[in-house]
């Protein structure tokens, strides 16, 4: 059961580390912008043109 | 595109087309009504040859799914803007911080202010539009500060092109100013960030907590233990202490002010749920509660970030309402030459030349030309104001007529109108009484709270110290009042965006309780309850007169001769419509009518004592159609062709289709429905008896100052006798009612000008309607039903909880299970609570 001293602190590392992800997120502007993208997903991935003298 | 094959017989009704709109079919593309019948196929109608041109840019790319996407979600019909020029987005000056850079790919990038997004189907068209189109690689629109991002190649596409081409389809570009904006991303940043912080506490608290609790029944070993516990509360500490001090800064503000606060017994709760489970952890016997703690302030932080957001959406929706100014302006240098630049670059002296058709861009002095301005906007106004040098002109006045030029004396916020807005979000940031109200009872209730939890303790120690700490610990985390703190200002943060969605802008979260209990109601009679134009309508007679009649009369802008326009449009008779040519000479206005040539003839338009003047032989038949009219509450016109009366035509204000309902209702629900009006006494009656509105209630000939009265006297003899003071409501125009419509307790304005209406009534309805108001009666009365069940949720949870842990019979571990469980609860009736009913009902 010692594992215990080991695992729990390794577990809120890890969760930390999540944590420390999403903070940076929200910081970098991810989570500006909460009404778009929830539509976005629904939009069929059309071809991108991404050649001007494809069309 | 406009079909009209109506029967000209069903248009004496005496109306102006508006009764008609169930009958007819909505424009496919920005679903305005439109006055194609209903047979007329519904794919293919279209209120104006731009929205055509916009359907079919979108049909042809095969984009119809747009229409289909929109209908989903709630959305506004697009604003189409005047052709403009836009050449101007290929200079880099221009465009300022939004120059298009060159990056590495070999494409232009540039972020770029887009207006007119209502929702996310627009951004889903704008981007498709983008891959579509050649030289035009991609667009990613953000509807959180309404920008787009743009990826081009201006060899293939300049960006001109591009704005032309989204000006087709309904949106329009500007360079992009970071603004406002970045206070709102800060906030949210840093609420959001909190909120993951305390997320990842409370998460992990619970899991440790779990432990505990399973290692309570099954055995464990006390090293184990008092590892989890310390590793729990220091989890739940760091929650209180990092996210949590918010509630602690609030706390200690509300002391320094001395008012209290909700953050105060939040706070109050939070220190000693902290300080008791580091107690327990050092003396090591006890149970902590710091999963507890951390679930708190998570839940608190959430519930603050929905009231934050609901907040800024209605911010921004009134912000939309005003944002009425032209964000170009047409600059003269010195040498006279025109160059456009946006209107936020204008500086104080800078000269202005607005075209005819264009809205002003600042405030200013005419220093060249006259014309004839609208100021309805801004004032309510719907009489045109003449204008010459050195009268002045304000931001968002549109000009009718002429060109003229102007020197820039006010921009951006120091203009009238940006005063105004100013004002109003002053206004909305300001706390309401309701809040006020749920802030004093949270005073009184930690007061409460802490002499019950005093007197339980001192009860307890009696028998065991040990008890008598678990219970009153249990009695504070219990009786914590985040539910009671989180309800209301919720609520009403929740009503208010919901409202704004609907076009109902509230500037007090105060009215949405005032109305919720029926009192007495006045309502203007003018513009609110009728049309507030003149409807023109055939009564009797030869109707060719009429074609005559409207090709004098278009000589003259009295509001009488656009509604005999609108008639002759109706039944297509005027002059164009016909294919005729109606020459028209040595026409003269006189008071009450207007006498002319026309096609040879000569016309004389008129009332009866008009027609009398001029020697008209009015036949028994004339007389008694105008006699008909008369008693149907219209007023006659008479159209003489040669000194003859041929054709007699009702004139009336119309009543708006929704208003009997809307009486109708009111008064089901309890309401009394007066009206006080300025016209004739008489009129008043026939509207009030048309509406089934009791008479005796109903004042005509009233000048602004007794109208005021009215509604002052209502209000006073409401509040004595009665115990409970019934509301007093005024609902009317903006502009012309704006004294009564402060002095009543809420004031809705239904007309007018944003300016005025939101300065003087807490509510406005942009829409117009009178079935909206009817729709904001009823969200103001579940919101208020919402705000009383949440009460009552929270506080019966609460009584039963501090009952139980007076009586010692719960233990804090499970107070610390039911405290998180009320807050949910109340968060959970909040946003599922059917406010606005409907959706769809009002299209």
């Amino acid at each position: 059961m010692s594992v215990l001293f080991i695992a729990l602190p390794a577990a809120i590392l890890l969760g930390a580390s999540g944590m420390m992800a999403c903070v940076y997120c929200i910081q970098n502007g991810q989570y500006d912008d909460l009404d778009t993208p929830s539509i976005r997903i629904l939009v069929d991935e059309a071809e991108t043109n991404s050649d001007s003298d494809k069309n | 595109m406009i079909t009209l094959d109506r029967n000209p017989t069903e248009l004496s009704s005496g109306g102006c087309g508006l009764e008609d709109e169930i009958l007819t079919r909505p424009c496919v593309h920005c679903e305005l009504p439109t006055p194609v019948r209903c047979d007329a196929d519904p794919s293919r109608v279209f209120c104006c040859s731009g929205c055509k041109g916009a359907y079919e840019l979108i049909h042809g790319w095969g984009l119809d799914s747009f229409y289909e996407l929109r209908k989903n979600a709630n959305s506004n019909r697009t604003a189409l803007d005047s052709d403009e020029s836009f050449d101007v987005f290929d200079d880099d000056e221009f465009l300022g911080p939004s120059k298009p850079i060159l990056q590495a790919d070999g494409w232009l990038h540039t972020r770029l202010a887009i207006i007119g997004l209502h929702c996310a189907a627009c951004a889903w068209l704008i981007e498709n539009v983008a891959t579509r189109t050649p030289g035009w690689r991609s667009a990613r629109v953000k509807m959180s500060n309404h920008s787009i991002q743009i990826v081009f190649d201006p060899n293939v596409l300049p960006l001109s092109e591009i704005a032309r081409l989204l000006s087709r389809l309904g949106y329009e570009l500007a360079p992009y100013v970071d603004g406002d904006d970045q206070a709102f991303q800060r906030q949210s940043r840093k609420l959001l960030t909190q909120i993951a912080i305390a997320g990842f506490c409370a998460a992990n608290a619970m899991w440790i907590a779990v432990a505990l609790y399973a290692g309570e029944a099954t055995g464990l070993a006390s090293s184990h233990r008092e590892f989890l516990t310390f590793v729990g509360t220091t989890l739940g500490l760091t929650a209180v202490v990092i996210p949590g001090r918010t509630f602690f800064v609030g706390a200690i503000a509300s002391l320094r002010t001395r008012t209290p606060h909700m953050d105060l017994p939040v706070a109050l709760g939070l220190a000693v749920g902290s300080i008791s489970g580091i107690v327990c952890l050092i003396l090591g016997r006890g149970d902590v509660y710091f999963d507890s703690l951390a679930a708190l302030v998570f839940l608190l932080l959430i519930g603050r970030w929905i009231q934050f957001h609901q907040q800024n959406r209605a911010a921004k929706a009134v912000d939309l309402l005003l944002r009425i100014t032209p964000r170009h302006a047409r600059r003269l240098g010195v040498d006279g030459a025109v160059s456009m630049v946006l209107a936020d670059r204008l500086q104080h002296g800078d000269i202005v030349r607005v075209l005819a058709g264009d809205s002003v861009p600042a405030d200013g002095i005419i220093i060249r030309g006259r014309s004839l301005l609208d100021r309805s906007l801004l004032t309510g106004e719907s009489r045109h104001v003449r204008v010459k040098i050195g009268d002045s002109v304000e931001a968002g006045v549109v000009n009718l007529q002429s060109e003229f030029d102007f020197r820039v004396t006010a921009v951006g916020k120091d203009s009238r109108i940006g005063r105004v807005m100013q004002s109003v979000e002053e206004a909305s940031a300001s706390r309401t009484p309701v809040i006020q109200l749920a802030d004093r009872i949270g005073g009184v209730f930690v007061i409460v709270v802490s002499i019950l939890a005093a007197i339980t303790f001192a009860w307890w120690s009696l028998t065991d110290w040990q008890l008598a700490a678990s219970s009153a610990t249990s009695l504070l985390i219990v009786a914590c009042p985040c539910a009671l703190a989180l309800a209301t200002p919720l609520a009403i943060a929740i009503a208010l965006g919901r409202s704004a969605n609907q076009k109902i802008y509230i500037r007090d979260g105060a009215t949405l309780g005032q109305l919720a209990k029926p009192g007495m109601i006045w309502f203007d009679k003018t513009g609110t309850l009728t049309e507030g134009r003149p409807a023109a309508s055939f009564v009797y007679g030869d109707e060719h007169a009429i074609a005559m009649a409207d090709a004098v009369e278009r000589e003259c802008e009295h509001p009488i001769a656009q509604a005999i326009h609108g008639l002759a449009q109706r039944l297509r008779l005027s002059a164009e419509q016909q294919d005729v040519s109606l020459p028209v000479a040595n026409v003269e206005v006189g008071i009450g009518g207007i006498v002319g040539q026309c096609d040879g003839h000569s016309v004389i338009v008129g009332n009866l004592d008009f027609a009398e003047l001029h020697a008209v032989s009015l036949n028994s038949s004339i007389h008694q159609a105008a006699a008909s009219c008369l008693e149907k509450g219209g007023s006659p016109l008479i159209i003489a062709v040669d000194g003859i009366g041929v054709t007699v035509l009702s004139i009336q204000d119309a009543i708006k289709p929704d208003a009997a309902e809307t009486i109708t209702r009111l008064t089901k629900s309890g309401w009394t429905v007066g009206v006080l009006s300025g016209d004739h006494p008489d009129i008043v009656n026939q509207v009030a008896d048309q509406l089934g509105i009791d008479p005796s209630q109903c004042y005509g000939g009233l000048s602004p100052e007794e109208k005021l009265r009215h509604v002052k006297s209502t209000r006073a003899n409401a509040s004595d006798g009665t115990p409970s003071r019934r509301t007093t409501v005024m609902v009317g125009d903006g502009a012309n009612d704006a004294a009564a419509l402060a002095a009543a307790d809420v004031g809705i304005a239904v007309r007018g000008g944003a300016e005025v209406s939101l300065r003087a009534a807490p509510a406005f309805i942009a829409t117009g309607k009178l079935a909206t108001l009817s729709l904001l009666f009823d969200a103001s009365r579940r919101t208020s039903n919402l705000i009383h069940s949440a009460f009552v949720a929270s506080l019966t949870y609460n009584l039963i909880a501090v009952g139980l842990a007076m009586t010692g019979r719960i233990s804090p571990l499970l107070a610390a299970m039911l405290m998180p469980i009320s807050s949910v609860t109340v968060l959970s009736l909040c946003l599922v609570w059917p406010i606005y009913k409907v959706r769809g009902e009002q299209r």
